[in-house]
């Protein structure tokens, strides 16, 4: 079994991996496991390290058990190693402040894999992602949780649960089904006519249409729970992109994105899911593949490592249906490695598409709205989109953009960390809503659907009437009153 | 090679439910699988897994956790953020780490008396952050200051880039609160007192957490300075940069920061991810920082300036905005993270030369990890000689981590018969300890040592550091998990 170094100085040693297979898969991430210089930096930029100081659960630390199972000196099965890496929200602020460029989030999935395969994870979270792959079941959920949401009972039960025990999960989960449902832009008022005429003329009046397709061709990833839960972005996002000249390509055979797989370590599912997209849009020949959901979007870039990892020897242990004599053989594995490529070096947000680098969005009519924008982890650290989202928001006329105080830090959100983890994700969540009631915000804006759920459950369960939006949610809404899709 | 004899034995149970009475159940780890992590701090050639990790709130907790481990004849070890680069917060022998991350508020922020008061777990950063609000700033920048703690800061003295003109760690402490090894809560300095003679904060200062914990800390806070104007210097030679810093300094000016770059960490750096746009054939590159008041500083800039130019730079770069003048920074502030990425493993050497020998000492410096087939690059505080080559290496080829050991000796002598001394503001803690003899005399060393004995008679506050075997209270107190041997 694993053999303790109690002290001393450390030469040579044993670093070709024990625990056997399990230890393999970090053990071939050495080089990217040994990028970590030991410096702390990322210590105070962890949401998990800042609320429990033990240094186990900060990004150094779990980077330090991941490395010392890669060396075999620590059971993937052990506590330690269970714990402090299902603690993790899977956040990435490490990455964004690590002077060495550690790719936490790609060795955290790695990680992960290692640990579920050593022990079985929450029945929670397998439930999850077993429930999100199966079409029928996934259907049966997302439907009886649109008829839901239009109910009373979610608000009800949000009022009446307890907010502790089993019952409070289920109040959480009640609160983030009617966050779910779409924002209210403020009404035109009685005298709407007049009032948006003046606002019109108190502006730059709005920009001529480019010509249709002018731009160039894109396909938009539809998702699985934005494509149930939150259909209205992707047209509302469909519809932006046309208004600014780009032609809109739809994909059928796309399906879930495999981000709450890799997250969780189920990295064949993941890798299964990322060849369909990869091979369903590549078909398209299109100019950009466009995220409007940020999780997606970072796991969308990963495709590239996911399937190029896919055909090693190591991983292949894992998956046995990737024999080389099997269906995917070896061409098709390496044709789905260049595909991956292609398909990572293509995916934008759609923020960064719309804004970003000098250009701007097409001018629509003023939107007189206050509204507070709270970065998606997985595209500001995932991703590094920090400003277009700000650009995009800020050139609609009249819409004030606050930002919310230390927005860089994660909503708690993180998958279904808010219901695995009630009492972390409880105080990361606590935090970030009274950070977003500070603001005094209209609506509050985020591109990222679990973000929004997230958020907006705590709102809702403090009682506030804050509206929660995508930006281009706001976009298409400047956009219809500028008659922009009248015709 | 100085190694651990033996191990103290695991908590007891009933020793465990005393600390936990004090510092909740949250507050005091012994899962060997989980204490793993705490095994070493930025200096990864060392493991020293401790025999427990508490994590106290307050003063009084410390000085509880302290009574109760002294009963029971255990040593400790304070621990910060576990940034430090010379070994001084590992747990030699198994001694419990006492840390003090959850002591992080800050007490008070005086701003008519420009004071703060803050506890030792506090974020050098945070306390220039809140601090700014009220036009206010911690002086000593270590270019750890977004992690590093002030407790760290104080028992290391530590410096930074901007220590040059306003001075290091020492400067700033006005007193402490010291938990003694044993438990008991001392007031050392502070404003409110009248002065007591002998500078016991001074004493503490730099102590390296061998003394007791600082619990905390009052400091001195300096306004912002109105003005900053960054230069960056190309060179083709580190002898003319060298250059350009002596005339800097004999022109009578007293820059905030003068840095400087080798060839090896500007290519280090512009083939990493951190690419700061440095001409990678240059010499060498010097960053001069001047503030103050706005009004002088354009002339302060032109005199850098026409040094650089004289001293043969062949690109003199001003910074106009704040943008820019990250932009000119990034090579220095990214090289140790691009360095990181060169290979597997880093080991930063900390020396301090007379300003005048740099030239020499560099390419002395160089000859040796030549002739090791080491690679060194060197990063460095030119204004005040103090010199940081990183030795690069893979410590899973036992063969590069013996010569890695050779060279980095040979460094170190290099730069004591230049005049220098073996740390610049890293400290000696467990790294160094065994090289003290090369710069202090049996005299100095037994006089550290009754030093050490006054606040820690039994010697159980981070035991196995800064003093060499045969120094430091008689270990005839045996302090459990304070053995500290000779061995491999
Ligand atoms: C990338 C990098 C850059 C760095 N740059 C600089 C630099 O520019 N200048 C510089 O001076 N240093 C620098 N350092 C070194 C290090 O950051 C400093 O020594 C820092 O002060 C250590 O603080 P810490 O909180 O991490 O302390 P730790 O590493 O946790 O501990 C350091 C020592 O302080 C003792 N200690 C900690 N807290 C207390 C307390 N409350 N009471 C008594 N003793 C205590 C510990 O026992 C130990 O001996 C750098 C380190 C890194 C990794
Ligand atoms: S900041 Fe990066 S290199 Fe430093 S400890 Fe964290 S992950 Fe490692
Ligand atoms: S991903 Fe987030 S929670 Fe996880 S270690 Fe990094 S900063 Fe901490």
């Amino acid at each position: 079994m694993t053999e303790r170094v109690t002290g001393g100085r450390v030469t040579g040693g044993r670093e070709t991996g024990g625990e056997g297979k399990l230890g393999l898969v970090l053990a071939a991430q050495h080089d990217r496991l040994s990028n970590c210089v030991h410096c702390g930096f990322c210590l105070p930029a962890c949401p998990t390290y800042v609320r429990l100081y033990d240094e186990a659960d900060s990004p150094r630390g779990r980077l330090y058990l991941m490395g010392a199972v890669a060396e075999g000196r620590l059971d993937p099965a052990s506590d330690a190693f269970q714990l402090h890496l299902d603690r993790c929200l899977g956040c990435r602020a490490c990455e964004t402040v690590c002077p060495s460029g550690v790719e936490y989030g790609f060795l955290l999935e790695r990680a992960r894999e290692v640990a579920r395969d050593a022990r079985p994870s929450s029945f929670l979270s397998r439930a999850l992602l077993v429930a999100i792959q199966s079409p029928v079941p996934f259907a049966i959920w997302m439907g009886t949780s649109r008829l839901l949401r239009w109910s009373r009972i979610p608000s009800l039960l949000v009022r009446i649960l307890p907010s502790s025990g089993m019952l409070g999960t289920a109040r959480f989960g009640m609160a983030m089904l009617g966050a779910s449902l779409p924002w209210r832009p403020p009404a035109m008022r009685v005298e709407a006519g007049r009032a948006v005429r003046d606002d019109m003329a108190a502006s730059p009046a709005t920009t001529p249409p480019p010509g249709p397709g002018e731009r160039g061709r894109v396909a938009i990833l539809t998702g699985c729970i934005q494509d149930q839960l939150f259909r209205r972005v992707n047209r509302a996002t469909e519809r932006v992109l046309r208004a600014n000249g780009w032609e809109v390509v739809s994909v059928s055979g796309q399906g879930c994105c495999g981000a709450l797989h890799a997250h969780g370590g189920a990295l064949t599912d993941a890798r299964e899911m990322a060849r369909r997209n990869v091979r369903a849009f590549q078909a398209t020949g299109v100019d950009w593949i466009v995220a409007n959901a940020a999780g997606c979007g970072a796991t969308m870039r990963e495709y590239g490592h996911l399937l190029e990892e896919g055909a090693e020897p190591s991983a292949r242990e894992h998956a046995p249906s990737e024999d080389a004599s099997g269906p995917n053989g070896r061409a098709d594995d390496e044709r789905d490695r260049a595909a991956g490529r292609w398909f990572s070096g293509r995916v934008r947000d759609i923020t960064e598409i719309l804004a970003g680098e000098g250009r701007s969005p097409r001018r629509g009519a003023p939107l007189p709205i206050r509204v507070a924008y709270d970065p998606p982890c997985h595209l500001l650290h995932g991703q590094r989109v920090r400003t277009p989202p700000l650009e995009l928001l800020g050139s609609i006329p009249k819409v004030t953009v606050v930002p919310v105080p230390n927005g860089d830090e994660c909503c708690g959100g993180a998958g279904i960390y808010g219901i695995t983890h009630p009492d972390l994700g409880g105080r990361v969540g606590g935090d970030k809503v009274s950070a977003v009631l500070g603001t005094h915000a209209d609506v509050l804006v985020t591109g990222n659907p679990g973000c929004a759920m997230q958020i907006g459950a705590g709102l809702r369960m403090k009682g506030s009437g804050m509206q929660i939006a995508h930006p281009v949610e706001i976009l298409d809404e400047s956009y219809r009153r500028a008659g922009f899709y009248a015709g | 090679m100085t190694s651990v004899a033996a191990s103290a034995p695991p908590l007891d149970q009933s020793l465990v439910r005393r600390i936990r009475s004090v510092v909740g159940a949250e507050g005091l780890f012994i899962d060997p699988d989980q204490l793993l992590v705490y095994e070493s701090d930025a200096l990864t050639q060392y493991r020293h897994p401790p025999s427990a990790v508490v994590l106290p709130r307050t003063t009084e907790e410390v000085s509880l956790v302290l009574a109760l481990l002294h009963a029971e004849g255990r040593a400790f070890v304070p621990r910060g953020a576990g940034t430090g680069l010379s070994g001084g917060a590992l747990a030699v022998g198994g001694s419990v780490l006492v840390g003090t991350a959850r002591m992080n508020r800050i007490l008070e922020l005086d701003s008519e008396n420009r004071r703060a008061r803050v506890q030792p777990g506090v974020v050098n950063s945070d306390l220039t952050r809140a601090a700014l609000l009220q036009g206010l700033i911690y002086a000593p920048d270590p270019s750890s200051q977004s992690a590093c703690t002030m407790g760290g800061n104080v028992a290391e003295n530590s410096g930074g880039p901007h220590c040059l003109k306003y001075g290091v760690t020492n400067r700033y402490v006005t007193g402490l609160t010291v938990v003694l090894p044993d438990g008991e809560v001392v007031e050392l300095g502070g404003l409110e007192r009248e002065p007591e003679g002998l500078d016991l904060v001074g004493a503490f200062v730099g102590s390296e957490g061998c003394f007791g914990i600082a619990a905390e800390i009052e400091l001195t806070l300096i306004p912002e300075s109105e003005g900053v104007r960054t230069l960056l210097g190309i060179f083709d030679s580190m002898e003319q940069a060298g250059r350009a810093v002596t005339d800097i300094m004999a022109r009578g000016l007293l820059p905030a920061a003068l840095e400087i770059i080798d060839s090896e960490t500007i290519r280090a750096v512009e083939a990493s991810i951190f690419a700061a746009g440095y001409p990678t054939d240059a010499g060498a590159a010097l960053v001069v920082e001047v503030d103050g008041v706005d009004a002088a500083l354009d002339a302060e800039v032109a005199i850098a300036r026409a040094c650089c130019l004289s001293a043969g730079a062949r690109e003199v770069r001003i910074a106009t905005n704040a943008e820019e003048r990250l932009a000119l920074w990034r090579g220095r502030k990214k090289a140790f993270g691009a360095m990181g990425r060169l290979a597997p493993d880093l080991l930063v050497q900390d020396a301090t030369v007379p300003r005048t020998r740099l030239p020499e000492v560099l390419r002395q410096v160089g000859e040796i990890g030549r002739r090791h087939g080491i690679l060194v690059a060197n990063v460095f505080h030119a204004g005040d000689g103090n010199l940081h080559p990183n030795l690069l290496f893979d410590r899973r080829d036992p063969d590069q981590v013996k010569k890695v050991e050779a060279a980095s000796k040979e460094i170190m002598e290099v730069c004591i018969r230049a005049g220098g001394t073996i740390t610049g503001e890293h400290g000696v803690g467990f790294d160094k300890r065994a090289h003290m003899p090369l710069v202090c005399s049996h005299e100095v060393l037994r006089a550290m040592a009754r030093l050490k004995e006054a606040f820690d008679p039994l010697g159980r506050s981070n035991p196995g550091k800064v003093l060499p075997d045969g120094y430091g209270p008689r270990s005839g107190a045996g302090a459990r998990g304070a053995e500290v041997g000779r061995g491999t």
